[in-house]
């Protein structure tokens, strides 16, 4: 798979600390957007590749947990790397629980910062890269006949051909056909497989 | 009690009347009059009444016409009626230096009350604003160096980046040193911002009587003393050699040392919870200032570190208490420092310069 290395976007209202920040992510070439307030990150198009976000928690007009909060409520899933002028313990206990991966006390290390930001790009890679699996899985799940889809939910249940034949009112041979086609489809290399896949279906419809 | 002492007065005035009666108009007169006057002024307006009674009972009998007998002719009524009229009044006026003292008696204790109130106010706040303002300098001076400090790190991490980039990005490393150069100094305006703010809080050294400058911070601490029953001891010299200090930094020195060795002492159970402040002067160029207390004592490893900034062995403390002690100290040309007693506890001693010696004892 040939991603893009990803994106750095940056939310402060101190412009050298976005200057400084922005030079050092493109240092370890990553691409880096710098946005002065809450306001102009959501009004602004975002590409659709890995991202993570350096977010200043004091920030003029929407704080940085309140961007946190927005961004969460329109579904966007986006690591959160927050910076804080002070250690403040009970914003930083807020902002792991609403899901920020890491919480840097400023004036932090830069290898700190870095190691953060690619800890969040790796999570969204990894996370971009589920979703993208999740998709094909169930495109070739699509790809099923109606017939196929219940063969397959007996197989998974861990009925033997004869029964599942039984249960249809066909042969054993039809039932067999119809399974060889589903593992094909399905692109499952045994019925253990099958069922990990079937599994990952499952879990997938459910929102996380 | 106080009836039978009014009895006394009015048989007391009798014997007077009777005595005086060949040579008077109206003997009666004044020493029933006094009586009654007496009566009330010890003992109140009750047996001030029962002696106006007693006595114009008396008075009828002995001394209105008819004599020796209780009935009374009609042309006496008015002298009668004038007489106890008046003694009542003398009565009434007599106790009011009983009412008086009640009320200068209540006033006493709802002052006393206040002060009491108003002194633990003043603790809290001596304290409450010792920790405020510091807390305060400490977080906005940190706030204020952390966003250029920021810069200047984050700016070089990335320069270096720059440079040990294949081929390196000399543009990129030169634009990150410029930004550290402006960071810089950003941080160095925050700095001289500091110290300007610094200089305004100077001292203000004037010839200084210690004594009553100690005397005024033991009691700004006494209700805490009290609370935690402490023992205090304040011995000095009565005169005592004249120093050149300002007396609010002397005094937030020396509250400063009182409230730590009030704390030193509070969870002291088995030996009596002493502080003792003394004075000391060898007739050298120093004054001694130091204060002792039985608490546990200082650990030797710790003994040095806590006159160290940020440095506390307490759960609540800031650390910089001794720290600004010593400066202040310093600052006037002393010492400030601590020993251990062979008994337990610390004394901690300061030193300041004395300036006149011609005062010295």
């Amino acid at each position: 798979m040939t991603e893009p290395r990803g994106t750095v976007f940056v939310v402060d209202d101190d412009a050298s600390v976005r200057e400084a920040i922005a030079s050092l992510v493109r240092s370890v070439r990553l691409d880096v957007r710098t946005f002065e307030s809450a306001h102009d990150f959501l009004a602004s198009e975002r590409p659709d590749v890995p991202a993570c976000l350096v977010l200043d928690v004091r920030l003029p007009g929407s704080s940085g947990l309140e961007l946190q909060r927005d961004l969460r409520g329109r579904g966007v899933t986006l690591p959160i790397i927050f910076l804080t002028g002070y250690g403040d313990v009970p914003m930083t206990v807020r902002a792991m629980r609403a899901g920020a991966i890491e919480f840097l006390i400023k004036p932090c290390r830069d290898q700190d910062l870095l190691d953060a930001i690619q800890d969040g790009l790796g999570r969204s890679r990894a996370e971009r890269l589920e979703r993208a699996e999740l998709a094909e899985l169930r495109e070739r799940y699509e790809s099923l006949t109606p017939r196929e889809r219940q063969v397959m939910a007996e197989v998974v249940a861990g009925l033997p051909n004869k029964k599942i034949a039984a249960e249809f009112g066909t042969s054993e041979a039809t039932i067999k056909l119809q399974r060889g086609q589903v593992m094909q489809k399905m692109r499952a290399g045994s019925v253990a497989e099958l069922v990990r896949l079937a599994a990952r279906l499952s879990a997938g419809h459910e929102p996380s | 009690m106080r009836y039978v002492r009014s009895a006394l007065f009015v048989f007391g005035a009798l014997a007077l009347a009777q005595l005086l009666a060949p040579y008077l108009p109206y003997p009666f007169l004044f020493p029933f009059l006094a009586s009654v006057v007496a009566s009330a002024w010890f003992g109140g307006i009750g047996p001030g009444l029962f002696a106006v009674l007693l006595s114009g009972v008396v008075v009828d009998y002995h001394f209105i016409p008819p004599i020796n007998h209780f009935t009374i002719s009609l042309p006496e009524v008015p002298d009668l009626c004038s007489f106890v009229i008046s003694a009542a009044m003398a009565a009434w006026l007599s106790t009011d230096r009983e009412r008086l003292e009640h009320r200068v008696e209540e006033r006493t204790a709802e002052l006393q009350q206040t002060n009491e109130a108003l002194r633990t106010t003043q603790t809290e706040l001596a304290h409450a604003a010792r920790v405020m303002t510091m807390g305060e300098i400490v977080v906005s001076i940190a706030h204020e160096f952390s966003q250029p400090l920021l810069g200047v790190l984050t700016n070089a991490g990335a320069g270096l980046r720059w440079l040990d980039a294949e081929p390196a990005n000399v543009d990129e490393a030169r634009s990150a040193m410029q930004r550290i150069v402006r960071d810089g100094n950003r941080a160095r305006d925050v700095l001289a911002q500091v110290r300007t703010s610094m200089r305004k809080a100077e001292p203000k050294k004037v010839q200084l009587d210690v004594r009553a400058a100690i005397a005024d911070v033991i009691m700004v601490v006494e209700s805490e003393i009290r609370r935690h029953k402490v023992s205090l001891r304040f011995e000095t010299a009565r005169q005592l050699p004249s120093v050149l200090a300002d007396r609010v930094q002397l005094q937030q020195v020396v509250l400063n040392l009182l409230l730590n060795a009030i704390d030193a002492v509070r969870s002291v159970e088995d030996r009596p919870r002493t502080l003792r402040i003394h004075t000391r002067h060898d007739g050298g160029g120093e004054l001694v200032i130091a204060i002792e207390d039985s608490g546990a004592g200082i650990a030797s490893h710790d003994r040095e570190r806590i006159f160290d900034a940020f440095f506390t062995t307490k759960a609540e403390g800031l650390g910089m208490g001794l720290s600004i002690s010593r400066s202040i100290v310093e600052a006037h040309g002393g010492r400030l420092w601590v020993t251990s007693k062979a008994d337990g506890g610390s004394v901690f001693q300061f030193t300041l310069p004395v300036t006149n010696e011609s005062l010295s004892p």
